[in-house]
């Protein structure tokens, strides 16, 4: 027995939307970086999905590299909240807009 | 007499050496560079009556010494290749010129040692560099063979011009009378350069002489009734002449370029002897004498430089009268003399205009320097109020300077009452047929008895009456430097008439016109350059009244009559002891006169009240609407750039709230256009 | 390889310099910059090329090695020289030893740093002259920017970034337009080309022109490519109205990037319309003749009407360059071989004559600190020698016989009188109206600034110059009298290269 693609695109639609929720809503950085997580995911679960419906292994591949991907970017991610940190006393992404312009 | 033109280069090198000995060596030498500067010029004098002898043995030199530049240009005419080259001339013109100019050079030179070295200036060398050069500059010119060298020399000689009227750079006025004399001749060469331009395209070459010259051409081509531009072979050949003429009229300082000249006195009076009587303003007339065919060619160009040489004669000469400065009566009689050459030339009076020529050389050299002398004996005293009584106490000075204002005045027999009544006399015969010239004629009639009246002022207030300051009452000493020039000169202004006795020679039917027969090639001659070959091409009818010899006698009482008046004049109101200024009597004709018929003011006006407010206006605009709009640009972009960046709070939030709200738009557009929503 | 030589001693020598101390790096400099000049006067001699680089001429110093494979097209590199492009790479390399010497006494901080510049700035200029695939060309003619931007951007004068900004901007706009333009044309010559090397384009343009791009006709796309090829160079040559950056880098730019600008960039912008719109396009040329004498005469005059009315002297000399590129525009569209090959030795001329007058109110700027003419008088009390050099620059500017200015200008005048466009005597007239103008604004300016009695409204003992300040002007002094007194020296060799253009459409 097989699931419907159609739902795991509404899975990895539902995720993306809680991601994107966050994101839109949270202030807290590493809710930030938390919800783009998610969105990654999201986009994994979309990649296996499909490369399991057309019977390849190419999405697979590219669902390693995102996570691959994923991973520097959290490490990234938390390096610039560290320096944030140090420098603002804060994790609240809308303390510095200073650096804007 | 075959391997003297071998040498002729070396006329003009010796002074150009002088120049630059003068120029990196001079304050080192003694004398400050006189002695190379007298040498060169003593040498050019030497070597140019070898010429002078060589072309009176029948030889002549026409000869192509440098390619400046060649290349292809399809000209007017149909030729297609061109050559620029430097070569020299030397026919009788050529010859006689190079003498009369290294001659006035060398006196000069020779009358520094008194003038400039014996008062002590600063900077001679760069005096004797820039004499150097200026009498360079001039031999190149007169010997040469082609349009675009004459032009070459013609501008240099502009630029020793400026060198040595500014030579007192220190003051305000030398630099000030320095640019004025450049900027008006360069006006006048502006048109020269388009005429020799405009020659060089139309005929393929700018040669004097010989079948490939450009006059052959142009002769060639009116027979042919060539177009030329869009003109008539004729019209063309006037509007080129003309254009030409404009260098002329700068240089000789011609109606309405004159302004420059009597500014130029500013300059040391050597110069302005220089200047006057055998380089710069020479040119000008030196000019209209070599490519004397040309013209002829053209007989509306030859009756402007008629009218417009006796006019200047009449006005120079009215402003002459009213003049205190010793240095500025000078000026304006050269301006006049220099009319009554144009006047010869234009009535088509080749031989006259340049016995003129050489007469004047003569007697204006030994005028200034005469006035140099007066102003040495004066110290440095120019107002010829101021002085007075300098008949006794300078004997030298005296009769030398009394030779020259005679020889000015026109009075028999001085030499420059030969030229000048010959220049009326073919002025005359002209005039009875064409009213033009008549009207030139009379103009320059007129001026005669003007000139008398002005010399004998000046000679009169100089040297007659009593001492009217100390200076004149103590003059300073003179040395034989500044002696030795004026005795010859001297000497040379009561001769120098012998060369072409014309009138004598009408009424007795004696063969004394040695002149006519030197520039008509009776010895040597390059072939079209004569008086005779340009008396065929010159369209004039001439009169007589009664007879030859009754006009030549009318013309010639007339002259001497009206020389004889002014002097006349002169003798009764200033030869007194106590002269007193009649200038106020005049009213505003007096006013005028000396404010010289308000001439520079409309110049200065056209320098500075007209092309130095459009400059600024120019100026404004370029800085408002031109910069304006490229700044305007950068303005409005760094303005719609600073609403742009407002986009950009520093929120991650509103980023993100950016991008899928694009993202969620880009959709629609997608959808709206690829029909989904249907 | 004398060419890749030529540029390989620079940009080392620009490397080497930058790591020097700054101590010497202006000696260290120069002795550089000797090799380029001594190797570009021997290529002088050496020369062995005739006729037109880009029209089957032969190339001298040529190398052609393939760079870049693009599918349908290559880039190669592509270097050599002909008649046109040699004396200015000689101009070059003399100019720039020259401007070395002569920034010894202004240039006091980072020297190491401005000197390498320098180098670096020759070395692209070079390049600029002597490539002849366009991708190669374009690199040289944008990298010459970087250099004078900071040159002007870092030792400049008080505006020197609003100069140095606008500077880059404007020309790098214009260059955007060209090459664009370019491209555009490569693309509408289609199968016709298979590379960017320029004498390939301009055989495909000579024998048929381009096919049509973007629905445009052919003839009408060559049209376009013309004119904003010509818009794109007007700016750096520079042209009325797009001049105005022009005196405001010159200003702000410290004397010796004043001298290579107006010595050499100046000259890139008329050198690249005569390789591009003037040897590609003679139909064009004569279609839009008229128009482009109308902006040479105004070019001419209305710059020479605006340095009449500045005070600075360097403003002044800015503003007479504005008005003697007219000249070379002229010369260009004269279409004869006098008039394009007078416009060749003007670039070279003007090079030499603004270069030395640069240097020369440079020099007067040391010692006094004003370039204002209203500031001082009387300056030639104090400084003679350097004094008479301006005096003869200022001479040579205005075109004195038997200096090279005259030669250059007396070449155009003569050869776009007789030109065949409409009106071509009277547009010539009009210009020849300069020479006057040109008189006017310097010899009011040497009269206010340099004669009548001493004055100085700035608090400096002035002195005379020291000989490393002089030195180079007696050089150039040199130079434009030897080629005032034989301009056969460059101009046989110019003639030979522009012959091969007039084939095509100009009357010989």
């Amino acid at each position: 027995m097989s699931i419907g693609i159609e739902y795991y695109v509404l899975l990895s639609m539902g995720l993306f939307c809680i991601g994107l929720f966050g994101v839109l809503t949270r202030r807290n950085a590493l809710m930030f970086l938390m919800s783009v997580e998610l969105m990654l995911n999201a986009a994994n679960i979309n990649l296996i999905a499909f490369a399991f419906y057309h019977g390849n292994l190419t999405g697979q591949v590219f669902a390693l590299f995102t996570m691959a991907l994923a991973a520097a970017e959290v490490a990234v991610g938390l390096g610039i909240i560290l320096v944030l940190y140090r420098n603002f006393r804060d994790v609240d992404v809308t303390v510095p807009t200073t650096m804007r312009w | 007499m075959e391997g003297a033109f071998s040498y002729a280069p070396a006329i003009a090198a010796f002074p150009l050496v002088a120049f630059v000995v003068a120029l990196t060596f001079g304050k080192w030498l003694p004398k400050k560079g006189a002695i190379p500067g007298i040498a060169a010029t003593a040498g050019s004098l030497l070597f140019s009556l070898w010429m002078l002898a060589a072309v009176a043995s029948g030889e002549v030199y026409h000869e192509t010494l440098y390619e400046w530049t060649a290349g292809a240009a399809a000209s007017e005419v149909g030729t297609e290749g061109i050559d620029f080259t430097f070569g020299i001339l030397i026919d009788p013109l050529a010859a006689l010129m190079l003498v009369i100019v290294s001659l006035v050079a060398f006196l000069v030179h020779v009358f520094s040692l008194g003038y400039m070295n014996a008062e002590g200036e600063t900077g001679l060398p760069r005096y004797y560099a820039g004499l150097g050069l200026f009498t360079f500059s001039m031999l190149a010119f007169v010997y040469a063979d082609n349009l675009l060298m004459a032009f070459i020399f013609f501008e240099l000689v502009g630029l020793c011009s400026y060198l040595l009227i500014g030579f007192w750079f220190r003051t305000r006025s030398a630099p000030s009378a320095a640019k004025k004399a450049f900027l008006v001749t360069r006006f006048g060469d502006y048109f020269f350069l388009i005429g020799v331009v405009a020659i060089a395209a139309t005929f393929g070459t700018v040669a004097f002489a010989g079948d490939d010259s450009f006059v052959a051409a142009a002769e060639t081509a009116i027979n042919d009734g060539d177009t030329l531009f869009g003109f008539d072979a004729q019209t063309w050949v006037t509007i080129t002449g003309l254009l030409v003429l404009g260098g002329v009229l700068g240089k000789s300082a011609q109606f309405p370029f004159h302004t420059w000249l009597p500014d130029a006195m500013e300059g040391p009076t050597t110069v302005s002897a220089l200047i006057h009587a055998a380089t710069m303003v020479a040119a000008g007339v030196y000019l209209v004498a070599r490519m004397f065919g040309y013209y002829a060619l053209s007989p509306t160009t030859l009756a402007i430089i008629a009218f417009v040489g006796g006019f200047t004669a009449l006005f120079a000469a009215t402003m002459g009268v009213v003049k205190d400065d010793i240095k500025q009566v000078l000026a304006y009689s050269t301006i006049s003399q220099y009319g009554y050459m144009m006047l010869g030339l234009g009535v088509g009076g080749y031989v006259a205009g340049v016995f003129h020529l050489m007469n004047h050389a003569f007697f204006k050299a030994l005028l200034f320097l005469g006035a140099g002398a007066v102003i040495i004996l004066m110290h440095h005293e120019q107002d010829m109020w101021k002085m007075g009584g300098l008949k006794d106490k300078a004997p030298v000075t005296y009769y030398t300077f009394l030779a020259g204002a005679l020889a000015l005045a026109g009075i028999i027999p001085f030499s420059g009452f030969w030229s000048k009544d010959e220049i009326l006399y073919d002025a005359m015969i002209v005039g009875l047929e064409e009213p033009v010239i008549l009207a030139a004629y009379a103009m320059g009639l007129a001026a005669v008895f003007f000139t008398g009246f002005y010399t004998f002022r000046m000679v009169f207030l100089t040297f007659h009456g009593e001492p009217r300051s100390e200076a004149a009452e103590d003059p300073h000493s003179i040395g034989w430097a500044v002696k030795a020039p004026l005795i010859t000169l001297g000497v040379l202004a009561l001769v120098a008439g012998v060369a072409n006795l014309a009138p004598v020679a009408k009424i007795v039917g004696a063969d004394i016109t040695f002149l006519e027969h030197w520039l008509d090639g009776e010895y040597g001659a390059v072939e079209g350059l004569t008086y005779s070959a340009y008396g065929e091409l010159v369209a004039y009818e001439t009169g007589v009244i009664g007879s030859e010899q009754l006009t030549v006698l009318i013309a010639a009482g007339l002259s001497l009559l009206l020389a004889f008046s002014g002097a006349g004049l002169a003798w009764k109101l200033y030869n007194v002891p106590e002269p007193v200024p009649y200038k106020d009597r005049l009213g505003t004709v007096g006013d005028a006169a000396e404010a010289n018929y308000y001439q520079d003011e409309y110049q200065v006006w056209l320098a500075n009240g007209l092309t130095r407010p459009v400059a600024r206006a120019a100026d404004r605009f370029d800085q408002t609407v031109i910069d304006g709009t490229v700044n305007g640009v950068s303005t409005a972009s760094l303005f719609g750039s600073s609403w742009m960046k407002r986009l950009q709070t520093g929120i991650v939030t509103n980023y993100a709230a950016l991008l899928v709200a694009g993202f969620i738009g880009l959709l629609l557009v997608l959808g709206l256009y690829g029909g989904w929503f249907l | 390889m004398m060419i890749e030589a030529l540029l390989a001693v620079a940009l080392v020598g620009a490397l080497v310099t930058f790591v020097a101390p700054n101590r010497i790096a202006g000696k260290l400099a120069f002795a550089i910059s000797l090799v380029p000049a001594a190797l570009s006067l021997w290529m002088f001699a050496a020369f062995d090329g005739s006729g037109n680089a880009l029209l089957d001429g032969t190339l001298a110093f040529e190398s052609q090695v393939e760079w870049i494979d693009l599918g349908s097209y290559t880039i190669s590199w592509f270097v050599g020289l002909d008649g046109i492009s040699l004396p200015l790479v000689v101009l070059t390399t003399i100019l720039t030893s020259l401007a070395i010497m002569s920034s010894w006494t202004p240039i006091d901080n980072r020297e190491s740093q401005f000197y390498g510049l320098i180098l670096f700035i020759e070395a692209n200029l070079i390049g600029v002259f002597a490539a002849l695939d366009f991708f190669l060309w374009f690199i040289f003619w944008e990298a010459v920017l970087i250099p004078m931007y900071l040159l002007i951007g870092i030792w400049g004068g008080p505006r020197r970034k609003y100069a140095a900004i606008k500077f880059f901007v404007y020309t790098n706009v214009a260059s955007l337009l060209m090459f664009g333009a370019f491209i555009a044309l490569v693309l509408g010559l289609g199968d016709g080309v298979t590379s960017f090397a320029l004498p390939e384009v301009a055989n495909a343009m000579l024998n048929g022109g381009p096919d049509g791009l973007f629905g445009l006709e052919g003839t009408t796309l060559a049209s376009v490519v013309f004119v904003a090829m010509f818009l794109g160079f007007a700016v750096k040559v520079p042209v009325v109205p797009f001049h105005t950056w022009l005196p405001d880098a010159h200003v702000e730019a410290p004397t010796p990037a004043s001298v290579l600008l107006a010595g050499v960039l100046l000259k890139m912008g008329t050198y690249a319309l005569l390789r591009f719109n003037f040897t590609m396009f003679p139909d064009q040329v004569e279609t839009y003749a008229v128009p482009i004498a109308a902006i040479a005469v105004i070019s001419v005059i209305y710059g020479a009407m605006l340095a009449l009315a500045q005070t600075d002297l360097k403003r002044i000399v800015a503003y007479s360059s504005v008005s003697s590129m007219g000249y070379v525009i002229l010369g260009l569209v004269a279409y004869t071989q006098f008039g394009i090959g007078g416009a060749t030795f003007q670039m070279v001329s003007h090079g030499l004559i603004s270069g030395l007058m640069f240097m020369a109110v440079g020099v007067i700027y040391n010692a006094t600190h004003t370039r204002l003419v209203t500031d001082m008088s009387g300056m030639a009390d104090r400084m003679p020698v350097a004094v008479g050099i301006l005096v003869a620059g200022a001479f040579g500017y205005m075109g004195l016989p038997l200096m090279s200015g005259f030669a250059a200008e007396y070449f155009i005048f003569f050869g776009a009188f007789g030109a065949g466009f409409d009106y071509a005597p009277l547009f010539t007239a009009l210009a020849m109206f300069g020479i006057v103008l040109v008189a006017g604004y310097l010899l009011f300016a040497l009269q206010r600034a340099v004669f009548g009695p001493y004055r100085l409204e700035t608090d400096y003992e002035v002195s005379r110059a020291p000989l490393h300040d002089i030195a180079p002007m007696f050089v150039l002094l040199g130079i434009i009298i030897a080629l005032g007194v034989a301009p056969d020296l460059i101009f046989e060799m110019i003639t030979d290269a522009v012959d091969p253009i007039l084939e095509n459409g100009g009357e010989l």
